[in-house]
């Protein structure tokens, strides 16, 4: 009986690269897609857009360890431009809640769903840094230069997210929409 | 590090593992409570993010982008069809061209006129400087020189678009087509064979020479040449027909 040679045996590198490159980031492209922009159908879509995009410019990844941030970078560009084509209708939230919300304890933090929910009314310039720090895994550093912003003021933005989101799970603002679902 | 900066700092970065931060947590009991607080939020917030990945997604997205290169691969083999098609059409186009433009060439239009005359090669008697004379005047011709000895034939005869005076000159017996185009210009000299005719072209003052052979290559070609300047041009020494001689019947077949 004649033997059937691997498929993978004729796939080009370029291509084997990009597959693996899908499968490894894929999801952490849709989780970070989701929260910049709320939508399922959106977030695939913007995945999908992402990964073609870094496909046709995938010889400019030189090592492996670029691969996330790289992909970061490309899927908040196809984000920008999808606000170019189509401006969401986004609210952002106040951004002087009280400072004394700072210091307030999350032992009153909600289960995971109170945290999505809070976590969808996260005004954009504070949601973005904190997607890039907990899902891209980025530093301060990093996502200063991913923003285009100075280190401390990333630092203020990140420590400012973590309290507004304190803030909403302890019920402050709650009526503060900001057009996610 | 006080306690205000590592607040600071653990509410922005929860998980940093920088050893300032981390000494004061250890030397803190305050902060290392809101230090274990922080590293709870931060679980719960990492699961809370944690949405569930569609299924097939990374499957769709490689399906897209093979598809796509699919498509490019079709596109490109098209763009490279075409071209291909449209460079055989342009040699086949440029082909013909050729093939037209070399139909009426000199050369060409000489060569095909000597089937109809090839018997003329055949005739030996000279015919004598007055019908020679006689056969340029017919083309408004005047020669300016003497006309060369050993010429056979000559008629007025249409080659293509030029209207020629043909002749036989004999040179060591060998018959050489002379076609004199008055008014032909051309810029120099050239050999050519062409369907087993040997020939030359040659510019003169007000007109062009065209020698055709088919016996012994292009030999005669230098003494028929200087033989027709001289008589056509006034230019030179050449052989001379005498008017004593000439056959009565001017153009007759050898036996």
């Amino acid at each position: 009986m004649k033997r059937l040679a691997p498929v993978f045996s004729h796939v080009n590198p370029r291509q084997r690269q990009f597959e693996a490159l899908t499968r490894a980031h894929a999801g952490d492209l849709y989780r970070y897609a989701y929260w910049l922009c709320g939508q399922d159908a959106l977030a695939q879509d913007l995945v999908q857009e992402t990964l073609l995009r870094a496909w046709k410019s995938l010889d400019a990844l030189r090592e492996a360890e670029s691969a996330k941030p790289w992909l970061l970078t490309i899927l908040r560009r196809e984000h920008a431009r999808l606000h170019e084509r189509k401006p969401l209708d986004t609210v952002e939230l106040d951004d002087n809640l009280a400072e004394d919300a700072a210091w307030a304890s999350p032992e009153r933090h909600g289960d995971a769903a109170e945290l999505r929910e809070a976590m969808s009314r996260l005004p954009h310039k504070y949601r973005e840094p904190l997607l890039l720090q907990v899902l891209g895994g980025m530093s301060c550093d990093e996502i200063a230069v991913e923003l285009g912003q100075q280190p401390g003021a990333v630092m203020t933005q990140l420590f400012r997210a973590r309290q507004k989101l304190k803030s909403i799970l302890q019920g402050g603002r709650a009526e503060v929409q900001h057009g996610l679902p | 590090m006080d306690c205000l900066e590592f607040r600071r700092r653990l509410g922005a970065e929860p998980q940093s593992r920088d050893p300032e931060l981390l000494a004061h947590r250890d030397g803190c009991a305050a902060c290392r409570a809101a230090w274990e607080r922080a590293q709870a939020f931060e679980r719960e917030l990492l699961e809370a993010l944690d949405v569930p990945v569609p299924a097939g997604l990374a499957e769709r997205v490689l399906l897209a982008q093979a598809t796509g290169e699919r498509q490019h691969a079709v596109r490109r083999r098209r763009v490279a069809f075409a071209l291909a098609a449209s460079l055989l059409v342009a040699i086949g186009g440029g082909g013909l061209a050729w093939h037209q433009l070399d139909a009426r060439s000199l050369p060409a239009l000489a060569v095909a006129h000597m089937p109809g005359e090839i018997r003329s090669l055949d005739l030996v008697r000279p015919i004598g400087a007055p019908a020679i004379a006689a056969g340029f005047a017919d083309r408004g011709v005047r020669l300016r020189g003497p006309a060369p000895a050993d010429v056979t034939y000559v008629h007025d005869c249409p080659v293509g678009p030029y209207k020629t005076v043909h002749l036989v000159s004999r040179v060591d017996g060998t018959p050489v087509a002379v076609l004199y185009l008055p008014h032909k210009q051309v810029a120099r000299t050239r050999d050519f064979h062409r369907d087993g005719w040997h020939g030359r072209i040659v510019p003169l003052a007000h007109g062009t020479l065209v020698m055709l052979t088919d016996r012994g290559g292009a030999r005669p070609f230098d003494t028929v040449a200087r033989d027709w300047r001289v008589a056509i041009d006034g230019e030179g020494d050449a052989r001379v027909a005498g008017s004593d001689g000439v056959d009565a019947e001017p153009g007759r077949l050898a036996p």
